[in-house]
């Protein structure tokens, strides 16, 4: 990420900052991006300093863990919410999707690649239904993922008859508990010792899309396109932009990226629970938010949201350690989300 | 003569006077050492091209700016506003170009927002009412305070909203083009409105491009140049060339650059019979190789329509287009820029430019395909040069390729969309009130281009209100009116007079 060459532009134009009271539009945004890795790096502090638990290479595999769904989520939420628009289905679409892979595995014996590729698959295409309701119907985003949480989270009870689906067999749970570069030596005693817990495969899938999405962002053509439209829909139409087509590409990629953590987070419990990702959505729009992707679209980036999901994951892990209940987290996090879009809306007031 | 001016204004009791005031923005000086005062009962126009600094002047007079340096007094004391409350406070009203009513709710309910009369906690609605039928009658106009405001036609809401400066006691109104989008009969009326208001001893700040209709009502009038202030005199002391002459502060001529084109025979473009329900209908014409076309006629005459429709932005349901002899067919606007054709809106933030987006964004934004590899990957290198190529080309005064577009000038940002297009390499363009809200070095500029775009082999229509500029500028001019082309004229044989006879439906030539 552009981080570090940000810094040196910061500090030569540092100068004449100051001189004129304005800033320019790259420094805001560096001082913006700095805003939330500075907040992630003073949690981190703050939490080292009052667990001695916290600041150890297995919690830190635990927070990115438990991060991953939220950032799969906040990366489809940044695609769309940067058009404009927004994507409430992505806590029951995941759902779908779980139990849709766990069914083909139990029911249909299919094998669990097999299963998972159709988990993600019905994401798609929820997303896809999602995006032609959007843009060929013209509901308002708003409206047509709502409506789309509402028969997703259906039909997953539906099929299931409201019950967990179990007894997957223990490869449906490796994409889940699986680590990559793990290393274990056994002791005298012949108990295993873990030297590296390794890093979990859904951290691993987490960083690749992380970056592949945020070079298609920045340097495709179909990146640039998504700016375009939040930043100006009739302007990028009479552009030559497909606006429709564009726009249904994000909540594909929404919905796919909501099928996916599903797989993901039913194999970790190797069971597919309809009752998965309940306000998950919520969740994936803070981190977009916190991470300074603006509702009003046009603005966004993934490292942004990338950061904001580690603060909403580092401030409830942290939080936890700390003994503090699950009802003052969610005071907390609340506070965390308006605090920050406020400052971000201190920055873009002239 | 400036100076002699302002010596002479002792008789009548000054309202409000600014002294010497300047106004500075990161860069752009915007106002520099501008006097003005408005006595009580006078219409006091203040002219200037755009960029001028009439606006600038007006939000400080009202409080949205605080000049740098300059004073500003209000019946003898020393003012300084720090906000439009406070202006309002004392009676400095002003009324906008893009009216400030809420539609959803009814005229008196507008007059009155934010000070409804009440009785304990709720609105007293028969006060409310009454108050509001009084503000009406002062101005005689005849709205029902109870109907919405969406109901209401545009120089209606007009109405309401002097009705509504009136009840807050404003003794300084302040109307900007207050006539644009009025016929001549509202605009009779605005004027008879305007001289009881004068009567009764309110002082108007009067801006408008109209110099001809200032004749009704104004008394004096002030002009603007680039910011500095160029003089003060009685309306009646003038001619609308002396004027327009300091407006512009160069004779006329040299408004319009010296044609380099050669208009040939060989037609380009030619579209005929193009109809579109309820919109415009049997429209045809043609462009040839090293003309540029106008299209002139009033607001809502279907000009701008037409283009889009050409364009592929909106349907068109029958008619055909050919482009170098080939048929086109053109149903989004896709298709219409593969044809190469290219439209430049008529407003530029709505939906000529991505604001937000930076310059190298918005000038690549017609033609990704041409910076970036067959999988969609932008090629930084040729992205940068192609950008820079034209920030160079047409002269664009940005500091840099990835400064948002909203910071720069109406010009540059004109200048951008003209880039984006000619990345493209049209064959057809079609310029929208090009000129629109930009001062008057880079209106040159663009003239300019769309010269030299002609002399190349390129059609380019002009599509503008001002009539001055058509006439300056084109070789043809078709006149819109009521969606049909009343008439096809050669430019150099007709003048304002004919073509506003064909412009108002007041005659027809057979073509």
């Amino acid at each position: 990420m552009a981080d570090v060459t940000g810094e040196k532009d910061m500090q030569q134009r540092a100068a004449p900052t100051v001189k004129t009271g304005r800033l320019s539009e790259r420094q805001k945004d560096i001082i913006q991006k700095f805003a939330a890795l500075a907040s992630l790096v003073v949690l981190t502090a703050f939490f080292s300093a009052t667990s001695s638990a916290f600041f150890t290479v297995g919690n830190g595999m635990t927070i990115a863990l438990q991060v991953t769904s939220i950032a799969l989520l906040g990366i489809g939420a940044t695609y769309v919410i940067i058009t404009g628009g927004i994507d409430l289905s992505v806590g029951s679409v995941l759902a779908l999707a779980g139990v849709v892979a766990a069914l083909a595995v139990k029911e249909l014996q299919l094998p669990v690649w097999l299963g998972m590729v159709l988990g993600i698959l019905t994401g798609s295409l929820c997303g896809m239904i999602n995006g032609i309701v959007v843009t060929k119907l013209r509901l308002p985003p708003f409206i047509a993922t709502l409506g789309m949480m509402l028969i997703a989270r259906g039909v997953a009870l539906q099929i299931t008859g409201a019950r967990a689906v179990s007894g997957l067999g223990e490869s449906f749970g490796v994409l889940g508990n699986g680590s990559l570069l793990r290393f274990e030596s056994i002791d005298e005693q012949g108990f295993p010792v873990v030297a590296f817990p390794g890093i979990p495969y859904p951290v691993v899938l987490m960083i690749i899309i992380a970056v592949a999405s945020a070079y298609v962002l920045n340097r495709t053509v179909f990146g640039r396109h998504v700016y375009a439209i939040g930043s100006n829909a009739d302007a990028a139409r009479l552009s030559g932009v497909n606006v429709s087509r564009v726009t249904i590409y994000t909540y594909l990629i929404s919905g796919t990226l909501a099928g996916l953590t599903g797989c993901v987070l039913m194999s970790r419990l190797v069971t597919a629970q309809p009752n998965e990702g309940v306000m998950y959505e919520l969740d994936a729009i803070a981190s977009a938010v916190i991470g300074g992707t603006s509702l009003i679209g046009g603005v966004g980036t993934i490292s942004g949201t990338f950061i904001g999901a580690f603060v909403i994951g580092i401030l409830r892990n942290g939080l936890n350690m700390n003994g503090v209940s699950a009802f003052t987290q969610q005071i907390i996090i609340g506070l965390v989300i308006l605090a920050t879009v406020w400052i971000d809306q201190l920055r873009n007031r002239r | 003569m400036g100076a002699s001016a302002i010596a002479a204004t002792a008789p009548a009791r000054v309202l409000l006077r600014l002294e010497n005031i300047s106004k500075e923005f990161p860069g752009v000086k915007a106002l520099s050492g501008v006097n003005f005062d408005l006595r009580a009962g006078e219409v006091h126009a203040v002219c200037g091209e755009n960029g001028a600094g009439k606006s600038t002047l007006m939000k400080i007079i009202s409080g949205v700016y605080q000049p740098n340096s300059g004073s500003i007094t209000f019946k003898g004391e020393p003012m300084r506003f720090s906000s439009t409350l406070q202006s309002e406070a004392v009676g400095i009203a002003i009324i906008h170009q893009e009216l400030n009513l809420v539609p959803h709710l009814t005229v008196a309910e507008n007059i009155y927002l934010a000070r409804e009369p009440r009785r304990g906690f709720l609105v007293d609605r028969r006060k409310l009412i009454a108050a509001a039928r009084r503000c009406l009658d002062r101005i005689g106009v005849n709205i029902d305070p109870t109907v919405q405001v969406r109901a209401l036609s545009v120089a209606q809401r007009q109405m309401v909203e002097i009705a509504k400066a009136l009840s807050l006691d404003a003794a300084v109104l302040i109307m900007d083009e207050p006539t644009s989008s009025l016929t001549e009969q509202e605009a009779q009326l605005l004027f008879k409105v305007i001289r009881d208001l004068k009567a009764q001893g309110t002082g108007i700040i009067y801006i408008s491009h109209r110099l001809d209709e200032m004749v009704e009502i104004v008394d004096r009038v002030t002009v603007l140049r680039d910011g500095r202030y160029i003089s003060t005199d009685d309306f009646a002391d003038l001619t609308l060339d002396d004027i327009v002459a300091r407006m512009v502060g160069r004779s006329l001529e040299d408004k319009y650059p010296e044609p380099t084109r050669v208009p040939g025979e060989h037609v380009i473009f030619s579209a005929s019979g193009l109809t579109r329900h309820g919109v415009f209908s049997d429209i045809g014409f043609e462009i040839r190789r090293g003309e540029i076309l106008g299209f002139a006629g009033l607001m809502g005459a279907g000009r701008t329509e037409v283009a889009r429709a050409i364009f592929g932005a909106d349907p068109l349901d029958s008619g055909t287009i050919t482009l170098d002899g080939k048929e086109l067919k053109i149903t989004d606007p896709r298709n219409g820029i593969e044809a190469g054709i290219a439209y430049l809106s008529e407003d530029r933030k709505a939906n000529g430019l991505a604001i937000k987006m930076p310059v190298d964004a918005n000038l690549m934004m017609a033609r990704m395909d041409g910076v970036s590899n067959r999988f969609g990957i932008i090629d930084r290198k040729k992205h940068h040069d192609a950008s820079q190529h034209y920030v160079d080309l047409l002269n664009i005064k940005t500091p840099s390729l990835t400064q948002p577009v909203r910071l720069l000038s109406g010009g540059n940002q004109q200048k951008i969309i003209i880039g984006k297009w000619l990345f493209r390499e049209p064959r057809v363009m079609f310029f929208d009130e090009p000129t629109r809200g930009i001062d008057i070095g880079a209106k040159f500029a663009i003239y300019q281009i769309m010269d030299e775009l002609a002399a190349r082999g390129i059609a380019v229509v002009l599509i503008s209100s001002e009539l001055p500029e058509v006439l300056g500028m084109t070789d043809r001019i078709a006149v819109f009116h009521a969606g049909r082309i009343t008439a096809t004229l050669t430019t150099r044989d007709t003048n304002q007079e004919e073509i506003m006879h064909y412009a108002s439906g007041s005659g027809r030539r057979a073509q």
